[in-house]
């Protein structure tokens, strides 16, 4: 009996379905106590003064935290992969965005952790916020971020680049250029499950994270880092995770948790509340893309510019890995010659936004695939054959040079194609993902074709 | 004052594994002394199955029935690295990870099975939990008395590790090219929408969706359907529904609360209609690629392709609100035609918007 | 105050505003209703009284003495699962699971309340808004429903595992085992 390709029962399906799985917030250790964070007002102010005497001193409170409590504050969560650190932990004399941490609290109840965030004196001066990506580089934009108003180290470049082949051939050659704009927008992760952590310090010194984290070697590095410890002084408790969609790759409540932990020498709960969650937990990027797209009339692509900003939020955090991915993938299922790609990570004075269900690349998507119907409607050509014809193909390069070994854009679209009765030319519905050949292989397409047999099988990674 | 049909379509493709790799999942099987399998991943289920994928392949590698296999994903202490459940990873990598731990798992059964039976390993091979001499059924013994052998007369405990790691691929920064490939593979879909635009309300209902997915391999075709299901509906609120910031790029304004964030609710359910292709990926577990993430990105420009074939404007601007679609509808913008150039947009355009015509981002 | 949950009476401390959901959870440990929002608008924590669907978190317990209140640990057990539950785990309607108490209950009232008749699409769909699922786009939720309404679910099949015959690859897969 073989089991891959069976519509085997879900693993925890039974504990779903009976109330029995256990998530985060149903772990019962004795003696927990409730956290709860000072979040900033504004969306960008210094801070002048903070004073946490009087909240330390309320009867019930165990705990409190502010920036000066944390071994490493400034840690970049993608530092491993060369992206430098400016998000703190808790904010540190200056506040980039409302809702950012600022302090936390631990006490022996909610009412007592609220009262004690109310009793933390702080004060703020108010500096100018930006919100709008495509001012980032006008003259008179308010300066929010030390590294400027964009992410400056994609190597030498303050944006990640991507050329090949001549695009200015193909913008001089091109019958047609259709342009346009799109604007993805931000959304919400909105998990059923709040971000969560309960941190229980151990007698041995050990911390103990249950966690709602969708990665939790990722999460032990990152907590590690800031407490700088080693690696196992902390043990995550979690695998089961009540929704993430990519919010929860960003290790949110764990290591305040830790820090209220340690402090107060007991366990410590910090569930977001739902409104913690839609206002102070990261979004999906809002995007901001514009498409020029070199086209001959019988429906060639034969180039495309492509420029990106992409509206990091307050801090870097995964923006730039996001934005490599996006343009990585720019020119979408379709095999384009001449590329001239430039993608700006834009600072702004919003919630840091990061990883969510297709990450970098449901903004291409998004984008590309309008300015392909577009490009449709230009030419007066059909939709759907104009996406099979410049289709991905084997020994086609993408616009980062990889050469393609299995792409699926001609079964895909024609099977959604039959599916809905589209009537397409007979050389159409005769196509297959295999090398450019004859008609299919134009002139402006031989030069990006690798030559048979080019591409090394990879092993799956195995090691 | 009237409702308009549109159809509209998008393919799209997606890459498996962290963009220019570098992130490892390893993991390790046990054999209990009846021949019960043990895994130990760290491979997050954040309820797309991942705990049911990897014990369905671990179950094949080995050749044992799948109710032997348990699976421990429960913590940092008993699992070794897994980079995390993103990019679209579970499958192909923590699924290669299962994978090859089972074969080397595989191999010591068969190893010390060649010794009960004084069989050479190349000639056996293990089904249904027994390990069968090939070409001879009867001479066979189960993977049960193997473990127990191992365990109590050969003093061995049989385990496996796994590591499924590319390596990290340098992008030249002047031209983002690479070397080596930066993903583990890609997967393709696509998807037409067909939709319905009230021209007075500006409010578009989407009536069916019909995708197609190439997922390489549908490890458990259900769960496959699950995220293709689940991507459809977070995907129709991307295009029409969902914005942190309505009054986007304020700041002010956002909604924090189910009834002010437009999250689908039940009663958007349009009808589906999910084709899953099989063209297997080389070297993904049993030809697997990926769906997890794809499956929310082919809908939101589908649904603006249907609403301009309905009404005939564009809403480039997503999410297509009815306060969008109704702008669009009273604009009617035509795109400015410039010699050869055909543009759309302008108005949104950063040259239009920003103080110095997008000096610094353009033509760099 | 008392409070009776699943068929047993118990004395509660709480003070009488405090939320039953607040009460289910922290002083009973009754783990099923899970607080998606605290803000009536998931669906995450709701529960039967009397039969009807509630939302915890919206009902001060005070006004749920009295009454007899239904989680899923009353509806059954891995061993003895009810109709419903052998539905939604049969038909996957359950992804992240955290939903799912909620769906479980709200559909489990609606089957009673349509008095044993098979239920329509619709029907579920009036049941079931505003109940919110991330995970699943709703599709399983709504042919589980209508399963367990119309008894087509093997509730003994769910002691063991479902095994079904695997499909065949469309093609010959290159990562397999020699």
């Amino acid at each position: 009996m073989k089991a891959v390709g069976a519509r085997l029962p879900r693993y925890d399906g039974l504990a779903h379905t009976t109330g029995r799985t256990v998530y985060v917030d149903d772990v019962r250790v004795a003696g927990t106590l409730v956290a709860k964070a000072l979040r900033s007002p504004h969306h960008h102010a210094a801070i002048t003064r903070i004073d946490t005497s009087k909240a330390e001193k309320l009867p019930g409170v165990r705990a409190v935290v502010t920036a000066a409590d944390v071994p490493k504050n400034v840690y970049g969560h993608l530092e491993a992969l060369g992206v430098p650190a400016d998000e703190p932990l808790l904010a540190d004399g200056e506040v980039r965005y409302r809702g950012q941490p600022v302090a936390a609290v631990a006490a022996e109840d909610v009412e007592t952790a609220h009262e004690a965030v109310a009793a933390i004196e702080i004060e703020y001066e108010e500096r100018p916020a930006l919100f709008d990506i495509r001012k980032g580089l006008d003259p008179d934009a308010p300066s929010i971020h030390q590294w400027g108003p964009v992410y400056p180290h994609f190597g030498p470049y303050n944006h990640r680049r991507v050329r090949k082949g001549d695009v200015e051939w193909a913008f001089e050659k091109a019958d047609v250029i259709v342009e346009g704009a799109y604007r993805p927008a931000a959304i919400e992760h909105c998990p059923l499950e709040t971000q969560i952590a309960l941190v229980v310090p151990e007698a041995s010194g050990r911390l103990t994270v249950y966690t709602c984290t969708q990665a939790m070697y990722f999460s032990l590095g990152v907590i590690a880092a800031h407490l700088q410890v080693p690696l196992n002084r902390v043990k995550l408790i979690g695998g089961t995770v009540g929704g993430g969609f990519g919010g929860k790759v960003d290790t949110a409540a764990e290591t305040i948790t830790c820090l209220l932990a340690l402090k107060a020498h007991r366990p410590v709960k910090w569930r977001w509340t739902r409104e913690e969650e839609f206002l102070a937990s990261s979004t999906r990027a809002p995007w901001h893309i514009e498409i020029q797209d070199a086209v001959s009339n019988d429906g060639w692509m034969l180039g495309r510019r492509m420029l990106t900003l992409h509206d990091a939020g307050a801090y870097a955090r995964f923006s730039p890995y996001g934005l490599t991915k996006h343009g990585f993938h720019h020119t979408g299922a379709y095999t384009i010659p001449n590329v001239h790609f430039d993608g700006f990570v834009v600072f702004t004075n919003r919630v840091p936004t990061t990883a969510m269900r297709g990450f970098g690349v449901t903004s291409v998507s998004m984008a590309v695939e309008l300015q392909m119907t577009r490009i449709a409607e230009t030419l007066g050509l059909s939709p759907w054959e104009l996406r099979l014809k410049n289709a991905n193909r084997i020994g086609d390069t993408t616009a980062n040079r990889v050469v393609m070994q299995d792409p699926s854009t001609v079964p895909v679209t024609l099977a959604a194609a039959e599916r809905v009765g589209e009537r397409l030319g007979p050389e159409y519905t005769a196509m297959t993902p295999a090398r450019r050949s004859g008609e299919l292989l134009p002139e402006h397409l031989a030069a990006q074709q690798a030559p048979e047999g080019a591409h090394v099988l990879s092993n799956g990674g195995r090691s | 004052m009237a409702r308009h049909q549109g159809r509209g379509f998008a393919t799209i493709e997606y890459p498996t594994g962290m963009n220019q790799n570098g992130d490892p999942t390893q993991a390790w099987i046990k054999l209990k002394p009846d021949g019960r399998v043990d895994v130990f991943s760290g491979t997050v289920d954040i309820g797309q199955g991942s705990k049911t994928v990897h014990t369905q392949i671990v179950a094949d590698t080995l050749g044992v029935p799948y109710d032997w296999v348990t699976m421990d994903n429960s913590n940092t202490d008993s699992s070794a690295v897994c980079t995390g459940t993103f990019a679209s990873r579970g499958t192909f990598i923590g699924g290669n990870a299962v994978r090859f731990a089972a074969e080397r798992v595989r191999e010591r059964i068969l190893d010390i099975a060649s010794k009960e039976l004084e069989i050479d390993p190349g000639d056996l091979e293990i089904a249904d939990g027994e390990v069968v001499a090939k070409g001879a059924p009867n001479r066979k013994i189960s993977v049960a008395d193997v473990a127990g052998a191992a365990t109590y007369n050969y003093g061995e405990l049989i385990s496996g590790q796994g590591t499924a790691l590319k390596p990290f691929a340098e992008v030249n920064d002047d031209d983002g090219s690479v070397q080596a490939e930066p993903h583990s593979a890609v997967s393709y879909a696509a998807c037409v929408a067909d939709v319905e635009v009230d021209d007075e309300t500006g409010e578009v209902t989407v009536s069916r969706l019909v995708q197609v997915y190439d997922v390489g391999r549908a490890i458990n075709p259900v769960l496959v359907e699950g995220q293709i299901e689940g991507g459809a509906m977070m995907g129709l609120g991307l295009g029409l529904l969902e914005e942190s910031y309505p009054h986007y790029p304020s700041a002010e304004h956002r909604g924090e609360q189910f009834g002010a964030y437009l999250a689908p609710a039940i009663e958007d359910l349009p009808e589906l209609d999910n084709v899953i292709l099989e063209n297997p990926s080389v070297d993904g577990p049993f030809g697997a690629k990926a769906i997890g993430e794809m499956a929310n990105n082919a809908q939101p420009p589908a649904i603006a392709a249907a609403i301009h074939d309905a009404v005939g404007v564009w809403v480039t601007e997503y999410p297509a609100t009815p306060e969008r679609v109704l702008r669009a509808i009273k604009a009617r913008a035509q795109p400015r035609r410039e010699g050869k150039r055909v543009i759309f947009d302008e108005e949104i355009s950063l040259r239009t918007v920003s103080a110095n015509g997008g000096a610094g981002f353009l033509e760099v | 105050m008392e409070l009776t949950v699943n068929g047993v009476t118990r004395a509660i401390s709480s003070p009488p505003l405090t939320s039953l959901l607040q009460v289910l959870r922290e002083e009973l440990d009754v783990l099923s209703p899970k607080a998606g929002c605290q803000q009536g608008g998931c669906g995450a924590c709701t529960v039967l009284l009397d039969g009807e669907p509630r939302r915890g978190c919206l009902v001060p317990v005070a006004a749920a003495e009295g009454h007899e209140i239904t989680t899923v640990e009353g509806l059954g057990t891995p061993g003895d699962l009810s109709p419903i539950q052998a539905a939604f785990h049969q038909k996957y309607a359950a992804q992240c699971g955290y939903c799912t108490a909620g769906m479980l209950m709200a559909s489990h009232a609606l089957i009673n309340r349509n008095g044993g008749r098979e239920v329509q699409r619709e029907q579920v769909i009036e049941a079931l808004s505003g109940h919110i699922c991330r995970c699943t786009g709703y599709v399983k939720i709504v042919d589980a429903v209508i399963a367990a309404s119309r008894g087509d679910v093997d509730v003994e099949k769910e002691q063991g595992l479902l095994v079904a015959e695997p499909s065949e690859p469309a093609v010959e897969p290159k990562g397999a085992p020699a």
